[in-house]
């Protein structure tokens, strides 16, 4: 077996006119060609039926998923799912069911005052301020641990807290370097430095006190 | 005709098993032309066309791209035969089983003779090449695919398909050079 002439190559793969071939390689084009041309002959007979026989025979192929797809479509089915159980075990499980319900409910509740404390609420009308927090007679007057919020955005800051009975002073620091009392305190004290500058004063009724 | 197939391949995935029969009749002549010239026995070629095609029926919903269609059919049946030669330890076809020649376009008996002298002995040339070969030549030069196609086909590399073609079409001149004129 010679290797043939790459002209004749290209010719073949239709990367080349074959009328530019030289006659020699133009005759070998014009024999393969022919050749090729015999091999199109298609062959008379059928096997339509045949298999058309068998495939009615088979179930329907049906969309195949991927394992993800087909794992999605699983959780996403219902199912009826069946529990046998023991009358007695059903008591069990609905006091069981009870107390975890109770014992959530109680985990969620706001914290409540004890005999000797009482809720102590803090509103300021700071428009534009960014943070408001509270510090005090009550923390030592330390940041971070009372903070107001204002959640509708309208300027107006709320906390509440659960603190001891009595009188606490306090102040208001806003956006954490502007610190300024109370103006709906009502009562307000000296705050000692002797620059003439007051804390507001909250009064803390013991809960048991409440109506 | 590429969306034709997908929207044929839907009917029948949609339950519509018939619809199969569409397919059938567009891919199978190029199919069994194609199985004949690679195993060289009309008899063998049948079988292994109505195999594949019943294994592409069973296996349609995996077929990924069904706007190929026919590569994915040539695939199948093109596995089919390599089975057969396979079995038969051999990947080159015994001229006994040389498929008779096709007289159906000869128009007289003179015409009828030369054809089919011409038809036997091309067969019997391409007969003699290695499968790979026989199979890239047969796609390209008689199923007129493109090199592309044939990648998807054979899964074999484009320029590994190039050479293959170049090696049959040198093995087949040689033998040709005689014959057909």
């Amino acid at each position: 077996m010679s290797p043939i002439d790459p002209r004749l190559q290209e010719a073949l793969d239709a990367e080349r006119d074959p009328g530019e071939l030289p006659t020699d390689l133009r005759e070998a084009y014009a024999r393969l060609m022919a050749a090729a041309q015999l091999l199109q002959t298609t062959p008379r007979l059928s096997v339509a039926t045949r298999i058309m026989t068998e495939i009615r025979l088979l179930p329907a192929p049906v969309h195949s998923d991927g394992p993800m797809r087909r794992l999605i479509r699983w959780f996403g089915r219902p199912r009826a799912v069946t529990v046998r159980l023991r009358p007695v075990w059903t008591l069990g499980l609905a006091v069981g069911l009870a107390a975890m319900l109770l014992l959530s409910s109680q985990q969620d509740s706001a914290p409540t005052p004890s005999a000797s404390e009482g809720i102590a609420n803090f509103i300021g009308h700071f428009p534009g301020a960014k943070s408001v927090e509270v510090v005090g007679s009550f923390n030592n007057w330390s940041r971070g641990t009372l903070h107001l919020n204002d959640d509708d955005h309208d300027g107006i800051w709320h906390a509440a807290a659960i603190l001891p009975a009595g009188a606490h002073e306090y102040m208001f620091v806003v956006d954490g370097e502007r610190w300024v009392p109370d103006p709906l305190a009502g009562r307000y004290v000296d705050d000692g430095f002797g620059a003439g500058q007051e804390n507001s004063l909250v009064f803390v009724r013991p809960a048991a006190a409440q109506p | 005709m590429v969306n034709e197939d997908a929207d044929v391949v839907a009917r029948v995935l949609a339950g519509d098993g018939e619809a199969f029969g569409i397919l059938i009749r567009r891919y199978e002549p190029g199919l069994l032309r194609f199985a004949t010239r690679m195993l060289g026995n009309p008899d063998a070629a049948a079988d292994a066309v109505a195999e594949s095609l019943v294994r592409a029926y069973r296996h349609l919903a995996q077929c990924r791209d069904p706007s190929r269609l026919r590569s994915w059919l040539y695939r199948i049946t093109g596995n089919r035969c390599r089975s057969h030669l396979a079995r038969r330890h051999m990947d080159d076809i015994p001229l006994s089983e040389a498929p008779p020649p096709a007289l159906a376009e000869a128009s007289d008996a003179w015409e009828i003779l030369v054809r089919s002298e011409q038809v036997a002995l091309v067969e019997r040339a391409l007969a003699a090449l290695p499968a790979e070969k026989r199979e890239a030549f047969v796609l390209k030069h008689v199923d007129g695919m493109s090199y592309e196609e044939m990648a998807a086909v054979t899964g074999a590399r484009i320029p590994t398909l190039k050479m293959r073609v170049h090696r049959a079409r040198e093995a087949l001149l040689e033998a040709l050079e005689e014959v057909v004129r």
